[in-house]
């Protein structure tokens, strides 16, 4: 997996007030790659994902985006989010549209193309997703891993560059966990470009070309998949390690 | 006449130092509680008998009724109450005044809240319906101040052209009679709560004048030297009454007599020079009183 | 109780006059407190502080010391609010375009104060819709004015509604405030006009008047009651 860079860290920093939430993180995502973080909760790891579309601002280091920093506020990092896709634990669909709104509004409204050739497109999208013959209904109506899945469509609606995911089944039942990893499966099949803060190590260890583990806002250790759950080299990757895989 | 609120503050201090001196100590130090005989059952017996009474005045008016730092009401109104109130046999001392603007006035005289009311008070048919008055003490007209270059202006008339504006006080008899005047209320007249607000609409050009009872805007020559005049003579007769109740004839009739002995005896125009008479208004000679 | 039907009249001028000035301070505030409330919210740094410093100033000062400086500072400066003569909408509201300017005055008191709380009420329904609606929103690409237009305030007006319509019912009765600044014949001043210079009793008078601000307040009250309920019928 060694494509050209799309996503590069370098010396990023982060302060919630006194807390340093990121610390001299360096990280690079290669055009294709499937990049899954994992950690404890409180290990920085959301913010990082956060901080690539600059949801989170940083206080220092550079990120830089297909060649680009990232720019401040204003239409420019308007324009670069509308490129990295992000789907958030809490789906976050907008209540008063309907599904099939949800997923139109950004290509109309941020690109400009016609409705007529966005229904389509999100039409199938969402008949990839499976929920096509719910176009019409409000998220409200529909179950968290079918909202997820919305998502999902929505995001790709935009045809971006990469995706993130800020944990996304975190908020869901069990059984419906499943049906969300199967599409983030396929997709990383297909060659996107994706960026995964999960707690899913199945995932992890089937769908990741390289695991990275944070702790304590630190980028602890990162490898392949294999090679991580097989040998953890931090004291701190095989404790978590430890904990989670034991239950 | 009636005035909603204050004139001139500056004025109304000046006033206030001025009467501490002179108006107010001679009544009160000549006053000494005396039983007097009255007809039985008549209010004067009641008030005499219980050695108190209650006036209502204005408290905002310079010249005729002002509470200022002294903390007791002083003007002209004050020296008439207290005339009276000699007269029944009460020290000036024994008498609470209550301040009565001119909204409740009728309904302060209705409601037993006072015995009389002194307070700038014009006579008129419609207040007869629900009180009566004895006098008038003292008769006032309606005047017009406007800047001293002024020549354009020089009676009410000159609001029928409907291009010059005046000013007054929200629900004054001033204000009421002034709407006659103009061509269209909507666009010529400008009601504010104090007559200083007016003088300061004069002063920035939103009106071209001020219109009220001659003895207030005389208060604003006297403060301004050279700023303002008055446009002309008095275009109105607002003759002061004392309210009483309706039904009371018998001491209506003691309050006529009353003053038509201090228009005789001098202490009518000795009450005149201490207070509003130091604003330069004539006091002219005593009106008749109305006996009806 | 006889002055209600003989002044009927000038009851009647004072509802209208105060009706006037109402409906053309809520459109005004309505606009004005729209947009301060954008400034407050927005991402630009001193725009934001412009909107804070303009609620914390005209919340925070009584409305009569606002209609001072309106009444009398204005014209010290050289303004007679010309620009507050509009065309077409001074037919209806024949006080816009009178040389008296107190009428414009006295709007522009009223709308700078009352803009100040439709601000805040926009902003708590604002604060209302969840932070990852404008998040998802703001993810997808979509710039801060689409992110208000497209998102936030379709939902978030549901929530303004009410307050939004209990600050134009305190700005009705604030209107009362008028008459002591160069406003000739609201419904409050018929009051001091009818018991002042025309020597009726205060508590009829003052009963005609209350009647006439319940007309205007008390269906607005009535209708924030329905729309509350449906919501709730709505949320269930």
């Amino acid at each position: 997996m060694t494509g050209e860079a799309l996503i590069v860290l370098e010396n990023v920093n982060k302060w919630f007030g006194p807390l340093h939430v990121l610390q001299d993180v360096d990280l690079s995502v290669a055009r294709g790659e499937v990049v899954v973080v994992i950690g404890p909760s409180g290990s920085g790891k959301s913010t990082l994902c956060r901080a690539i579309n600059r949801l989170e601002p940083i206080n220092s280091g550079t990120i830089i985006f297909d060649g680009q920093p990232l720019p401040a506020e204003g239409r420019a990092l308007a324009r670069l989010r509308s490129e990295v896709g992000m789907v958030f634990q809490s789906f976050n669909l907008f209540a008063h549209k309907t599904i099939l709104q949800n997923v139109m509004l950004g290509p109309i409204k941020v690109r400009k193309e016609k409705a007529a050739v966005v229904r389509d497109r999100a039409m199938s999208l969402l008949e990839r997703v499976g929920i096509a013959n719910q176009a019409d209904k409000y998220p409200a109506q529909l179950s968290g891993g079918q909202q997820q899945r919305v998502a999902i469509a929505r995001a790709l609606a935009m045809q971006p560059k990469a995706l993130l995911f800020d944990e996304p089944t975190s908020a869901l039942d069990p059984e419906m966990v499943g049906e969300v990893l199967d599409v983030m499966t396929s997709l990383a099949k297909e060659g996107m470009t994706m960026v995964v803060v999960t707690h899913e190590m199945g995932f992890a260890r089937h769908a990741a070309d390289r695991v990275v583990f944070m702790a304590d806002g630190q980028l602890v250790e990162q490898a392949a998949p294999e090679e991580f759950f097989a040998n953890p080299r931090s004291d701190r990757a095989k404790d978590f390690l430890s904990k989670i895989l034991t239950h | 006449m009636r005035f909603t609120r204050v004139a001139a503050l500056a004025t109304a201090t000046a006033l206030t130092f001025g009467m501490t001196a002179c108006g107010g100590k001679d009544a009160e130090s000549g006053a000494t509680g005396t039983t007097k005989t009255f007809a039985a059952g008549s209010t004067m017996e009641r008030l005499n008998k219980a050695q108190a009474i209650k006036v209502g005045t204005k408290f905002d008016q310079p010249g005729f009724g002002l509470k200022g730092l002294s903390g007791k009401p002083e003007g002209f109104d004050v020296e008439v109450a207290k005339i009276i109130v000699k007269e029944l046999g009460i020290p000036a001392d024994k008498i609470t005044f209550v301040e009565t603007p001119s909204k409740i006035r009728e309904d302060a005289i209705v409601n037993n809240n006072v015995d009389f009311v002194v307070a700038t008070y014009t006579i008129n048919d419609k207040r007869k319906e629900r009180i009566a008055f004895a006098g008038p003490y003292y008769e006032a007209g309606q005047n017009i101040l406007v800047k001293a270059a002024d020549t354009a202006i020089t009676g009410p008339d000159a609001f029928k052209a409907g291009d010059k504006k005046v000013c007054s006080v929200t629900g004054s008899t001033p204000a009421e009679k002034i709407k006659e005047s103009v061509k269209d209320v909507a666009t010529q007249v400008v009601l504010f709560d104090t007559y200083d607000k007016c003088v300061a609409a004069l002063d920035g050009g939103q009106v071209d004048a001020v219109t009220t009872d001659n003895v207030i805007l005389l208060g604003y020559i006297a403060k301004n030297a050279g700023k303002y005049k008055l446009a002309g003579p008095n275009f109105t007769k607002e003759p002061y009454g004392i309210g009483v109740k309706l039904e009371d004839k018998a001491f209506r009739t003691f309050i006529n007599d009353t003053l038509e002995k201090a228009y005789a005896d001098g202490s009518w125009k000795k009450a005149w020079d201490g207070t509003a008479g130091k604003f330069g208004a004539e006091l002219g000679a005593a009106p008749t009183v109305n006996r009806y | 109780m006889s002055v209600l039907v003989d002044k009927f009249d000038v009851f009647a001028g004072g509802f209208w006059l105060t009706l006037q000035i109402c409906v053309l301070a809520a459109i005004g505030a309505l606009i004005l407190g729209a947009v301060v409330a954008v400034l407050r919210i927005s991402p630009v740094p001193p725009l934001r502080a412009l909107g804070t410093a303009y609620v914390t100033i005209f919340r925070n000062m009584p409305l009569t010391v606002v209609m001072f400086f309106a009444a009398f500072a204005l014209p010290a400066l050289g303004s007679n609010a010309d620009f507050l003569r509009i065309p077409v909408l001074d037919v209806v509201f024949t006080r816009l375009s009178t040389d008296l300017p107190y009428f414009r005055f006295a709007l522009i008191a009223l709308v700078l104060y009352t803009a100040a709380f439709v601000c805040e009420a926009l902003r708590s329904g604002v604060n209302a819709v969840s932070p990852g609606q404008a998040e998802a929103a703001r993810s997808l690409g979509l710039t801060f004015g689409q992110n208000l237009r497209y998102v936030v305030l379709p939902q978030s007006w549901k929530a303004s509604i009410v307050p939004l319509g209990s600050v134009i019912i305190a700005m009705i009765k604030n209107s009362a405030l008028i008459g002591f600044f160069g406003v000739v014949g609201d419904l409050s001043a018929t009051a001091d006009q009818l018991t002042g210079a025309e020597g009726y009793a205060f508590i009829p008078v003052a009963i005609g008047i209350s009647i006439g601000y319940l007309i205007m307040t008390v269906p607005l009250g009535a209708l924030l009651d329905r729309i509350e309920q449906r919501q709730a019928v709505a949320a269930r």
